[in-house]
């Protein structure tokens, strides 16, 4: 009877309602610690080193992936990053309609493997791939060692 | 059929809780058995990741957020997953892999972070039940491994004492294992009888608790072997794995059948057919201690009722005449889930091997058998290797 009598409503059916309750608590890792620690006290956003592959991860990673080597070498990533993709939401993680629509991008540093994915802090209308981009940090006693730390991307121009 | 043998192992620490992320630890694991075995990544072929509910990381698709850690990064790759029965189902993965000649080198890397999981991971072996028929009623999986050990003590008249002994004596063979996260060199079948009831007969130090870690093995075809030269070397002689009926109501909760007919699998291919005169030693799965003597019974190394007295006469020591459990198993080392390889396979290629140290068997052993127990106490995987 199921096909030919469908409903949306779940509840019109004999049922028992079930929460799947777990919460959560993840470590930041081994390379973690060190990325969002500099990034907390200093400021800085750091890549690890593979000098054997010649390449440098970001996020830092703890190995490389390619030869398998342990990277213990942390090097500086360049101010400057570009916007290698952006996206304009108009709806939330749930569905429901943002107030204000949110621009947000993937950014790039020359040089380096893999990129950051966070907001780009520009105005709908201008947001585009190829921009300059630097981060935006919050203010040192507001950072607490998280992805969170980082308000943004903004464009180079607009301190200069 | 190609030959295929165990040519290197790794483990990390068992803790309850590590720093390392999940591809982390599955890194540490993944490179120690390179480095054992002497290889790169670059030469393995294909590779299989062994890891258990998505729930218990909190990370959705598990197998794809550890491939780099496990050496998956642009080849083949395959997550395999049968509870706790991955702990040896996921080298049975691999082996087929190189069994049927598509492959020459496989890594298998088996992990579990379970301590992401708050307040406690049994929040998600709560949903592990029947929506309609269990969860309404809330039950603690401990709860239905209490009725499956009392069935058992009840029809054998085993007594609790007796299965005390099994925890006493993996946490004591523990002691020589450098990832144990339980061992003790002290305790004893009173503190066992003495610790926190759980649910009735399950006492605190009668359960593995949930733990974080990784390990990893390498399998090999027989032509690689014997090219490479590589010496240190255990051959998968027979593989089995067998599912009981998805309602456990309709389980026999005295005998796991679901484990015999795995390990006769196994031992038909590995021409094994008096297995107690066969077989030299065992790593049955013992998350629980009477676990350990259940499936020593599904093993066909004991008969039915009888394992509580092997134990008792000391038989199952590392010294006895069929040494269980001398890696210290899940009740000594720890239980992160799928990455129990580390006691099971990890610890047959150690022995075999001669590489297992201070868990080394004292006597000379050719022929050893692996098994794992899991999903919801209903399946059986089993590996048999030859030295």
């Amino acid at each position: 009877m199921t096909f030919l009598e469908r409903t949306t409503d779940a509840r019109k059916f004999r049922h028992w309602e079930g929460d799947v309750e777990a919460d959560y608590i993840y470590t930041s890792g081994v390379a973690g610690e060190r990325f969002f620690v500099a990034l907390r006290d200093e400021g800085r956003m750091l890549a690890s080193r593979c000098a054997a592959c010649k390449l440098d991860y970001l996020p830092p990673r703890m190995f490389c992936e390619d030869c398998f080597a342990e990277l213990t070498e942390y090097v500086d990533v360049p101010r400057a990053g570009q916007v290698a993709a952006v996206t304009v939401a108009h709806v939330d993680r749930t569905g429901a309609k943002l107030s204000q629509p949110q621009v947000w991008a993937f950014v790039t540093f020359e040089g380096i493997r893999g990129g950051l994915f966070h907001r780009l802090l520009v105005a709908p209308k201008q947001a585009r791939a190829g921009l300059s981009v630097r981060v935006r940090l919050k203010p040192r006693n507001g950072r607490t060692g998280t992805i969170a730390d980082i308000e943004g991307f903004e464009p180079v121009r607009s301190r200069i | 059929m190609t030959k295929v043998g165990v040519i290197g192992a790794g483990m990390t620490l068992f803790r309850r809780r590590l720093q390392e992320t999940g591809k982390e630890m599955c890194f540490e694991a993944t490179k120690m058995a390179l480095d054992s075995a002497g290889l790169t990544r670059a030469d393995v072929n294909m590779v299989v990741c062994g890891t258990a509910p998505d729930a218990f990381d909190g990370v959705a698709m598990k197998g794809e957020y550890l491939l780099d850690g496990s050496g998956g990064y642009r080849k083949p790759y395959t997550r395999v997953f049968t509870g706790g029965g991955t702990g040896v189902f996921s080298t049975i993965a691999g082996w087929w892999h190189v069994a049927s000649g598509l492959a020459d080198v496989v890594l298998v890397v088996n992990e579990e972070k379970m301590s992401s999981c708050q307040p406690h991971p049994q929040s998600v072996f709560a949903n592990i039940w029947d929506p309609i028929l269990d969860r309404p009623l809330k039950p603690n999986l401990v709860w239905i491994f209490a009725m499956e050990m009392n069935r058992y003590m009840t029809v054998y008249g085993v007594k609790k004492e007796d299965i005390a002994r099994v925890a006493v004596k993996n946490k004591r063979n523990a002691v020589g294992h450098p990832c144990a996260q339980l061992a003790d060199p002290n305790i004893t079948v009173d503190d066992v009888l003495k610790s926190e009831v759980m649910a009735w007969p399950v006492q605190r130090l009668d359960i593995s608790p949930p733990s974080d870690g990784a390990s990893a093995v390498i399998l090999a075809s027989e032509d690689f072997i014997r090219k490479r030269r590589i010496k240190d070397r255990a051959w998968i002689s027979g593989v089995g794995w067998c599912i009981d009926s998805t309602m456990w109501t309709d389980r026999d909760l005295v005998f796991p059948e679901y484990v015999a007919r795995a390990a006769k699998h196994a031992y038909k291919m590995a021409k094994i057919d008096e297995p107690r005169r066969q077989i030299d030693f065992a790593e049955p799965y013992d998350p629980f201690d009477y676990k350990e003597l259940h499936h020593l019974e599904g093993l066909l190394l004991a008969d039915k009722g009888e394992a509580p007295v092997l134990t008792r006469e000391g038989v199952t020591e590392r010294d006895g005449k069929l040494p269980v459990c001398p890696s210290g198993g899940l009740l000594g080392v720890g239980n992160p889930i799928a990455a129990t390889m580390g006691m099971k396979i990890g610890e047959l290629f150690w022995q075999l091997t001669g590489q297992a140290g201070k868990r080394q068997i004292p006597h000379e052993v050719h022929t050893g058998v692996s098994q794992a127990w899991g999903d919801l106490m209903q399946y059986g995987s089993v590996v048999v290797m030859k030295g």
